[in-house]
């Protein structure tokens, strides 16, 4: 069914008031997590595991952080914590996919269980919780916002990488298609930074990294900071930016 | 191992502690290797890359190998 011209623009979408985050655990998610309550939003966030770093941070902001141990794989579960999270908080009006695993193996090393792990957990399971809050969203009237974190691997080829560069193609494909399919009513953008310390990258040897930096025009790797202005400009200002993967490597990848 | 590098017109050499860059044993020739050692045990043996990256001479190859066979 195709859209009518519109005679008049549609109204901007509002900034986000109540965000929900995956994997707002540790690493980036936690570093998103405490940026967006220091600029007084309302959020909430899941992981498997509740570190210590999330426990403090519901401590310090009792009413703007709700939070609680999900299984992105687990649906159900999912659902049930977004219903959570609207009793606590209000209506959830942004989205901010950066739960994933990642991998560090040869694609012929690489048992057939694992890359269907990898795939569920990094795009089917985030396709479906955006689903889920997409349909609480829009039911409800909202306008809104969803930010996808995906990677420079679903636009550069890295060896140990295939399933999952496959799943962030994927997201930053699905990102373009839904901004298309919100018609404007939800901006849909990803954020695609380039390689950063943490857990997930701690696989990466030494050499590695060094070379990573090497071939970076700005000379350091992408850190955390780097990536939160980024992701507070996306769910609160004006832009008219949608359908977009921005990519945060200080050009390492150009 | 040494069938894999006869597969590439070249030898293997005599001592262990040879250096697999000085011989030209890449990671694909590993790979091969161990894709190879499936074939005769009719079973998988999936691994992760870091313990690829410390795989430095010939004797390195040997013993992840002989490590996987018995995991
Ligand atoms: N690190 C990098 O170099 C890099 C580069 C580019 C893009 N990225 C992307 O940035 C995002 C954050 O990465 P990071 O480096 O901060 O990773 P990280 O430190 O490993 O954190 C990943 C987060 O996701 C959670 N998570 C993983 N599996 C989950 C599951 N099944 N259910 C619920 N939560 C789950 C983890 O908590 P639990 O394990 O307790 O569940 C944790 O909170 C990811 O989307 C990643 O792909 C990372």
């Amino acid at each position: 069914m195709s859209e009518a011209p519109r005679s008049e623009a549609p109204s901007a979408v509002p900034p986000a008031s109540v965000v929900l985050v995956s994997g707002g655990s540790r690493g980036l998610g936690l570093a998103i997590v405490t940026d967006l309550l220091a600029a007084g939003l309302k959020v909430a966030a899941f992981a498997r595991t509740v570190t210590p770093e999330l426990t403090a941070l519901g401590e310090k902001y009792p009413d703007h952080l709700h939070y609680g141990s999900v299984d992105v794989n687990d649906s159900a579960a999912g659902q049930a914590f977004v219903r959570d999270v609207e009793n606590a908080l209000g209506p959830i009006d942004a989205l901010v996919n950066n739960a994933a695993i990642g991998q560090d193996s040869l694609h012929v090393h690489t048992s057939a269980e694992h890359l269907a792990e990898i795939i569920q957990t990094n795009l089917t399971s985030p396709l479906i919780l955006t689903r889920f809050v997409l349909r609480r969203m829009l039911a409800k009237g909202l306008k809104g916002r969803i930010v996808n974190i995906t990677s420079i691997c679903a636009q550069r080829g890295y060896p140990g990488l295939v399933a999952y560069s496959a799943t962030k193609g994927g997201m930053d494909a699905a990102t373009r298609s839904l901004a298309r399919e919100l018609g404007g009513r939800i901006l849909a953008n990803a954020v695609a930074p380039g390689f950063f310390a943490s857990e997930m990258s701690a696989v990466l040897g030494q050499t590695q990294l060094d070379q990573i930096v090497r071939r970076t025009p700005t000379g350091h790797l992408t850190e955390p900071e780097d990536v939160l202005p980024v992701v507070r400009m996306l769910l609160l200002e004006n832009t008219n930016l949608n359908g977009q993967v921005l990519v945060i490597d200080g050009a390492a990848s150009i | 191992m040494g069938e894999v590098m006869t597969a590439q017109g070249r030898s293997l050499p005599a001592e262990d502690t040879a250096d697999l860059r000085e011989i030209g044993f890449r990671s694909l020739d590993f790979s091969e290797l161990a894709l190879r050692v499936e074939d005769e045990l009719g079973d998988e043996l999936n691994f992760d890359a870091p313990g690829l990256r410390r795989i430095a001479t010939v004797g390195d190859v040997l013993d992840f190998i002989e490590q996987l066979q018995s995991a």
